[in-house]
């Protein structure tokens, strides 16, 4: 539609048109000019701790395969044969000294380097293929935080840490938060999908004005939704008496350069349970007293990484959105482990976590079923536009550009569209 | 010897008896699900019953891995007072069900619990108006304790043929 016209044109001060999330050329454009440009969450170390262990995935619509090569360093590669283009690694996750292609069995080293061909003697002098140029190929940056890794398939721009700016302090946090100063991804994956866009998932995740009305049917006649963690006395408060909604303005959200957002963290619930006192003094005797009281003190819920992950603590787990089509988005959840916590913690995250980021989750259900009416809602033409005018007191942070206002503005959202406008407007 | 053909006989019966017991028990809980009497489904778990629909195949420890369902009463309760909910939104409309059950099979009984153990496959089509219509089929395993003329579900294990599939929405238990 615009696409060959004024991008510029699609986003405004407070409104977004909704070719945005309908129109297929600019979802192929995505793909393009914001997966392939930008610092994309691929996975965490942990999925591949030996030698030869991989793991495949995408980057925006390209599948790729991350791997621990032999010399323990991890790659990212181009999930295709440098020959005719086979997706060569059809598992999900494994450990190979090698990957062969089924097609003519070539081999590639889990670095990506093309290990041999099969009868060579066919290729005269001159046109031998070429142990690096007709490898699987590796993307042109991976770097990590933490052991979460993020891979970039442009060669420009900036680095990870300048990237993502402040929010990594958010994976150093939460790394701190395991009394041996180490997360690990163990325990499987949530997958569910929506037939709706991709983008409404990353504003959902810094929307609280949403929680008591979408939600309203997980909470209980006292107002409160069920806990979200074992021995929390209760969960977030949705109504107060006669049933106002208890607004969430000051918990605060904050919007970030390059996309990125967070939301100020929930009312701490007293959690008064053995468990979580066990967890307090290992914490304690790594830390001290009084950084444990600040790793303890959530400050963030939902941590967005733009363009496709986020992170959350009260209940460490990842969760990463993986477009498939402008109607059509897959999220996959994962379940962060805090090495050195106690064990039956890990088991309490893993049920709670079954209960809201499932497929059949009783809070996901809720979004999804508005993504997807969003999706179809924007197909009409009497109204061109989304509206993203809410707005309070804005500070900003000259250090960090950190943008923060109360819970319920939409700053985070406009602050995504600005980024995403300035993304896809580089030729 | 007669009386010995009659023992063989006699317990051969049992057993059968036993089995068609049990299979009428899970046609009957299953069609609560359908009938949407959610709240008699709950009343046919132990207090201590255990709903689960793992989401890996094989998987055989509901703590350590994800799961679709890992539900004790509780959870159960909190869930389908849910379904109950005039704005549950991933409900409006909501899902038809037909739950199909086969191939049922019960082992020899633990006497010392007063427990069986079943195994079935079973198909439920969920149709949901103005979406696709969705069908699921897999395994069912259950520990059933006897309960004067009837029995108590311990537990009930659900494994989908496509448990780890990339699932839209799910609301109603397999």
């Amino acid at each position: 539609m615009l696409v060959n016209g004024d991008l510029s044109e699609l986003v405004t001060d407070t409104r977004v048109h909704r070719d945005v999330f309908q129109d297929r050329a600019i979802f192929d454009l995505e793909m393009e000019r914001i997966f392939a440009r930008s610092w994309v969450y691929v996975g965490h170390a942990s999925q591949v701790p030996e030698p030869g262990d991989f793991m495949c995935t995408r980057i925006g619509a390209q599948p790729v395969v991350m791997t621990r090569h032999s010399d323990g360093e991890v790659h990212v590669l181009y999930n295709r044969c440098g020959h005719r283009g086979v997706k060569v690694v059809a598992e999900e996750q494994g450990n190979a000294r090698r990957f062969m292609c089924m097609y003519h069995g070539w081999t590639y080293d889990t670095n990506g380097d093309l290990d041999f061909v099969t009868q060579p003697e066919g290729y005269p002098e001159g046109r031998q293929p070429d142990k690096v140029r007709d490898g699987m190929g590796r993307v042109a940056r991976v770097d990590d935080v933490c052991g979460f890794v993020f891979a970039n398939l442009s060669p420009d721009g900036p680095g990870l840490r300048d990237w993502l700016g402040a929010n990594a302090i958010c994976l150093e946090d939460l790394a701190d938060s395991a009394p041996d100063g180490e997360v690990e991804i163990r325990g499987g994956v949530h997958r569910y999908l929506y037939r709706g866009n991709w983008k409404f998932q990353i504003d959902n995740l810094s929307d609280m004005y949403h929680p008591a009305y979408s939600h309203e049917s997980s909470s209980r006649p006292s107002g409160r939704q069920f806990a979200r963690r074992k021995g929390d006395k209760g969960g977030i408060l949705f109504r107060e008496k006669r049933g106002r909604v208890k607004s969430m303005d000051p918990l605060g959200v904050s919007a970030l350069p390059n996309g990125h957002s967070w939301q100020g963290g929930l009312p701490q619930i007293e959690n008064t349970s053995e468990l979580h006192r066990e967890y307090v003094a290992r914490l304690e005797a790594r830390l001290g007293p009084e950084r444990t009281r600040e790793v303890l003190t959530k400050t963030r819920h939902n941590v967005i990484f733009y363009p496709n992950m986020a992170m959350q603590e009260l209940n460490p787990h990842i969760r990463v959105i993986r477009p498939v089509a402008a109607d059509l988005t897959e999220i996959f959840v994962y379940p962060i482990g805090l090495k050195g916590a106690p064990e039956q913690m890990f088991r309490e995250q893993i049920r709670i976590l079954n209960g809201t980021h499932s497929a059949s989750s009783m809070v996901q259900t809720d979004d999804v079923e508005a993504f997807a009416r969003a999706q179809e809602g924007l197909s009409t033409t009497g109204n061109e536009w989304i509206l993203l005018a809410r707005a309070g007191e804005e500070t900003v942070d000259p250090e960090t550009g950190r943008v923060s206002s109360i819970g319920t503005s939409e700053v985070a959202m406009r602050n995504h569209y600005a980024t995403w406008l300035s993304l896809m407007s580089r030729a | 010897m007669p009386g010995g053909e009659e023992g063989r006989g006699g317990a051969a019966l049992a057993e059968l008896l036993v089995a068609r017991e049990v299979e009428r028990f899970l046609i009957h809980e299953v069609g609560l699900l359908d009938d949407r009497r959610f709240e008699d489904w709950i009343e046919l778990f132990a207090e201590d019953g255990i709903y689960w629909a793992p989401a890996k195949v094989d998987q055989d420890d509901p703590w350590e891995h994800v799961s679709l369902f890992f539900d004790d009463r509780e959870l159960m309760t909190t869930r389908l007072a849910r379904l109950r909910h005039p704005r549950v939104y991933a409900q409006i409309p909501h899902s038809r069900t037909s739950h199909t059950i086969g191939n049922v099979t019960v082992e020899p009984p633990d006497p010392d619990a007063d427990a069986y153990d079943a195994s079935a496959r079973f198909v439920m089509l969920d149709y949901r108006p103005g979406h696709g219509q969705r069908s699921f089929g897999g395994r069912y395993e259950y520990r059933l304790v006897r309960e004067g003329e009837s029995f108590l579900i311990a537990s009930k294990k659900a494994t989908l043929l496509n448990c780890d599939a990339v699932h839209e929405a799910i609301s109603i238990p397999f």
